[in-house]
């Protein structure tokens, strides 16, 4: 995965390479953590399906990896819009809310066929989305708090529009709208094909085009950024706004797949999503991170929740220990290496 | 010297990630804390205050036997059950019920998986495609959400898996999508919290309800019994304020700060399940009001919301019996040999009040 090391380059803190006066990767142990932020994840998710495997004969399954693979679509469609927003520095808590927000549109608007099934939450979430990024970009608010209280007003528009959520809006079961959250192409879910294009479509516009490089200068030193000519105000917007596209699109998606729109998903999904984007080796400082971490983030999230169910007979309380105390590691083990990085 | 403060500004972040990861590990802990009396005290009362029957299966209502549903009769003993809980396990009533099917199939030596929830509805339908492909035969499902339930229907299907919901209801056909539904009959609850609130504040004044959690078929049912019952039986009585809850006793308490602040000469309060109920008892606290200023009406019958009727802070309780251990393996182990099982089994639920609270208490849960 060579695409990983360019993006680490790119996304280095300017500050500690000017002082140091030598190019990364200069000593072997820099390097080595280097590697180690950048596919500890993967080596994690690679060792924990391996020990799944072995010892639940259950796990292997083309059932089992195809509905880990479809029901971890969504998240993995959020997190890629958090991914924008995380290598900024910023920080979306909107997107649980825009999810469940766009599924209600979605199913309301299935009625007029796809084509508003599918716009009618793109055109909501991405305007909510890009008023979050104005507001951020424009008048200098906190993140955290322009995308709280949109996550608050999102779910106030959901509610009004259910009467306090209490009515939800079916799909036609065969209507083409569901059809796309509920056929497969070659054994595998279309949400899920839907979802790897994405990815694709976002790693090459983080990588190879001109926004891309914005998105990491912002993050990496937004006064730097700004001297370079990097329009530092309008990139904020974008991202904000991806971010609100990719929460709805998740949304509708994930309607079609429920045939229903489920008035009480997404709440502690932005959580979701920002751990499995820290995981996946994004700094929440901005600069630095890649979406193949991303997507790799969201993949472990699902199989530690899967190795639960396996074993099955876990207390539902320590369920949520074991996969917060399993977070907790990664995130420290990622600011220790994060840390050594700048250092060294 | 200036790329100082970028660099104190990144620790505080990383400080900030490190909180929120470990706040997501500390939360079931604290969930857990909420009830220390209540789990292992359930399994041994299970018995004599199970669940009983309103209509006995066979009866009047639709029937389901294996031949309609499709799949094929096995010996429960030798399948694997998979239940999957909605709610964390942090109010009594669910804590109640999955230690019942837990002690139920410790009883008939039946090979039971669980799965939780935590109140995330994505997490239940991916819990539930886990337990099948984990190898279950027969499911119990708790639904968090009556709707939204297509992936999980279709799994089951292409498999013949059976399937049981307890409490709630999902909203497909019986005896096709699922086989039963065990369940308390909420209209009735309504109806019943609505006679005792009529009863308590003499069918005058202005009263509150605070609503369950949204989009599921108890909060609408327990809010349709108890608002007909009021219309017909005592216009008097006016609904001044209706607000969620989400069935969680801080939500009660904040709902009912407000509502004392906005409402200041509220008889009564109807709280949809017991924990909203209690959280409504800690607000009128807060307010400086006494037990019995204003009648609360509840439904559940947890040990904490009947000890509140003695205290005199809360004025009926109407019970949800959450129990369904024994009839949920009876029902599975009927159907599995071939026998019609009814496809809605409703069960017969108690009351609290004053008469009875001191000597029940030790039904309550």
């Amino acid at each position: 995965m060579t695409t990983g090391t360019g993006e680490a380059t790119m996304g280095t803190d300017t500050a500690a390479t000017l002082t140091d006066g030598e190019p990364l990767g200069a000593s072997r142990s820099e390097r080595l953590s280097a590697l180690a932020q950048q596919h500890g994840a993967l080596v994690t998710l690679v060792v924990a399906m391996l020990v799944a495997s072995l010892s639940f004969d259950t796990f292997l399954t083309g059932d089992n990896l195809e509905n880990m693979a479809l029901s971890s679509a969504f998240l993995a469609v959020v997190a890629l819009g958090m991914t924008f927003v995380i290598i900024t520095g910023g920080i979306d808590l909107s997107v649980g809310s825009l999810f469940a927000l766009g599924g209600v549109l979605a199913a309301w608007g299935s009625r007029y066929g796809t084509v508003v099934a599918l716009l009618l939450p793109l055109a909501v979430c991405g305007l909510i989305g890009l008023v979050n990024g104005l507001l951020v970009a424009r008048s200098g608010l906190a993140p955290f708090i322009v995308t709280l209280a949109a996550m608050l007003g999102a779910r106030g528009l959901l509610l009004a529009l259910t009467d306090e959520g209490s009515r939800t809006y079916l799909v036609a079961k065969d209507s083409f709208f569901a059809k796309l959250g509920q056929d497969s192409l070659l054994g595998v879910g279309v949400p899920v094909w839907i979802t790897l294009a994405l990815f694709v479509l976002g790693a090459v516009v983080l990588r190879r085009t001109r926004f891309g490089q914005y998105v990491y200068a912002v993050g990496g030193n937004e006064d730097a950024a700004a001297l370079m000519g990097a329009p530092v105000a309008r990139t904020k917007v974008s991202v904000y706004a991806l971010s609100g596209l990719c929460a709805g699109l998740a949304g509708a998606l994930n309607a079609a797949w429920l045939v229903s729109g489920v008035t009480i998903l997404g709440s502690g999904m932005e959580l979701e999503a920002i751990s499995a984007v820290v995981i996946g080796g994004c700094l929440l400082t901005g600069g630095f991170g890649y979406l193949s971490g991303t997507l790799v983030g969201v993949a472990l999230l699902k199989v530690i929740q899967n190795v639960i169910n396996q074993i099955g007979s876990l207390d539902s309380a320590y369920q949520q220990v074991v996969s917060g105390a399993f977070l907790a590691v990664v995130v420290v083990a990622q600011t220790w290496l994060g840390r050594r990085q700048r250092v060294l | 010297m200036k790329h100082l403060a970028p660099q104190r500004r990144a620790r505080a972040r990383t400080l900030l990630t490190a909180g929120l990861v470990t706040s997501l590990a500390l939360m079931a802990g604290c969930a857990k804390s909420e009830d220390d009396s209540g789990g292992d005290k359930d399994a041994s009362r299970s018995a004599e205050s199970g669940q009983v029957v309103a209509s006995p299966s066979g009866g009047s209502g639709p029937t389901c036997g294996i031949d309609a549903y499709g799949g094929k009769k096995l010996d429960l003993k030798s399948a694997t059950v998979g239940f999957s809980q909605s709610e964390k396990e942090a109010n009594p009533f669910r804590i109640a019920e999955t230690a019942s099917l837990k002690a139920e199939a410790g009883k008939r030596g039946v090979k039971l998986l669980t799965a939780n929830a935590q109140s995330q509805f994505s997490k239940q339908i991916s819990d539930v495609q886990d337990l099948i492909a984990k190898g279950a035969d027969l499911l119990v499902i708790a639904p968090l959400n009556s709707d939204g339930w297509e992936p999980v229907l279709r799994s089951a299907a292409a498999k013949h898996i059976p399937i049981v919901t307890v409490d709630r209801k999902i909203n497909a056909t019986a005896c096709k999508d699922y086989v039963s539904f065990i369940g308390s009959d909420f209209v009735e609850q309504g109806r019943r919290a609505a006679d005792r609130m009529i009863e308590a504040t003499g069918g005058k004044g202005e009263i509150a309800i605070l609503l369950g959690a949204a989009g599921n078929n108890v909060t609408t049912e327990r809010t349709k019994g108890f608002e007909d019952r009021v219309k017909e039986k005592a216009p008097g009585l006016k609904i001044v304020f209706r607000q969620t809850g989400d069935f969680a006793r801080e939500k009660g308490q904040s709902v009912t700060e407000n509502l004392i602040q906005s409402k200041p000469g509220i008889k009564g309060i109807y709280a949809e399940n017991d924990e909203m109920g209690l959280g409504a008892v800690n607000a009128l606290k807060g307010a400086g009001k006494k037990p019995g200023d204003v009648k609360i009406v509840t439904i559940d019958g947890t040990r904490n919301a009947v000890q509140g009727i003695v205290d005199g802070w809360i004025d009926g309780v109407i019970e949800s019996n959450p129990r369904f251990g024994p009839l949920a393996f009876q029902t599975l182990n009927s159907f599995t040999q071939g026998q019609k099982v009814a496809q809605d089994i409703v069960i017969q639920d108690s009351a609290y009040t004053k008469d009875n609270a001191k000597a029940d208490l030790g039904k309550a849960y």
